[in-house]
């Protein structure tokens, strides 16, 4: 194993720049929980954010890859900044564990240990799964309804189009519904109690 | 099942969503700001997508990819909802501690 990895770090660059994504990665996820800035977390997380895309575009799923840069690097991360900027977090409290460093560093090896059950428990699922992949070539799409149909495709992107709107057409339905539903239930939420609008109606704008 | 993609073995890139999926877990476990806490969840959610990414390319199955579409869509409604819930609990504690948060206490 290890002559095999040698000669993909001599030979392929693909690898060198997982390597560089993943340490970006990991250090500014650790920069996001460590962080007492709730501002550099949420700074640190964007950082993340893209590297992962970065490792999606190496791994070849452009479409996640632009999906990751669009829904998480823009669209969740200006609502995560906003809600900072709204509640004005620089007075933030501390963890009470910062001042507990046996406290610490024992939830620090709970989630190591959490890392390494993970870790064997995904790669001993590896070898299990043995069968030869089916319904997806590089260039065509198989789509059962058909019978012997297939849909020709080029690209990731449009692979992935062809599954969504093939394959998961109802569950893409109901992500549209539970999305309508999830806004409304935030401007709910959010909005001030009826009254209090009534009370205090000079304030607003 | 292919061990590498594109060069890169199959097993590193699931240890690094291990790695992102504890780091997730310990800053829920060791923060007490809300905001930080929904944070740590996106980290767990985008290792979670990592996995689904990797063995759809391992596996050559493009299933994968498209139910990692569905988590993003399905994140974004989470961060829409509990932020919205982070500002209502702010209203009405004027803290985003989690410590404090302990009206259903009984």
């Amino acid at each position: 194993m290890d002559e095999i990895i040698y000669m993909n770090i001599e030979s392929s660059p693909s690898f060198l720049l997982f390597i560089f994504f993943g340490t970006v990665t990991v250090v500014t996820a650790l920069s996001v929980i460590f962080q007492k800035n709730p501002v550099v977390s949420a700074v640190s997380l964007v950082f993340t954010f893209f590297s992962l895309a970065g490792i999606y575009g190496i791994m070849g799923a452009l479409f996640i890859a632009t999906m990751q840069v669009l829904v998480y690097a823009g669209a969740i991360m200006v609502l995560i900044v906003f809600v900072l900027m709204l509640l004005s977090q620089r007075t933030e409290t501390l963890s009470r564990y910062r001042k507990h460093p046996i406290r610490l560093v024992l939830l620090s090896l709970f989630a190591l240990g959490f890392f390494f059950l993970l870790y064997s428990a995904l790669t001993t699922g590896v070898p299990h799964s043995e069968q030869k992949g089916k319904g997806y070539e590089l260039t065509e799409y198989s789509f059962p309804i058909q019978g012997t149909g297939t849909v020709n495709t080029k690209g990731n992107v449009a692979t992935v189009g062809a599954s969504t709107y093939l394959d998961y057409l109802l569950p893409f339905e109901m992500i549209s519904i539970l999305l309508l539903v999830a806004v409304l239930g935030a401007v709910i939420l959010a909005k001030k109690r009826l009254t209090e609008v009534e009370q205090t109606k000079d304030n607003v704008l | 099942m292919n061990q590498f993609i594109n060069d890169i073995p199959v097993s590193y890139i699931l240890g690094l969503a291990g790695i992102l999926f504890s780091i997730g877990v310990l800053g829920i476990l060791i923060r007490r700001n809300i905001v930080i806490i929904f944070m740590s969840v996106e980290l767990i959610l985008n290792s979670v997508n990592l996995v689904f990414v990797t063995f759809s390319k391992a596996l050559s199955h493009i299933s994968g990819e498209t139910i990692v579409f569905f988590v993003m869509a399905i994140a974004a409604a989470e961060a829409a909802v509990g932020l919205a819930l982070v500002i209502a609990i702010f209203r009405h504690k004027k803290s985003t501690n989690v410590d404090e948060l302990q009206s259903m206490r009984w």
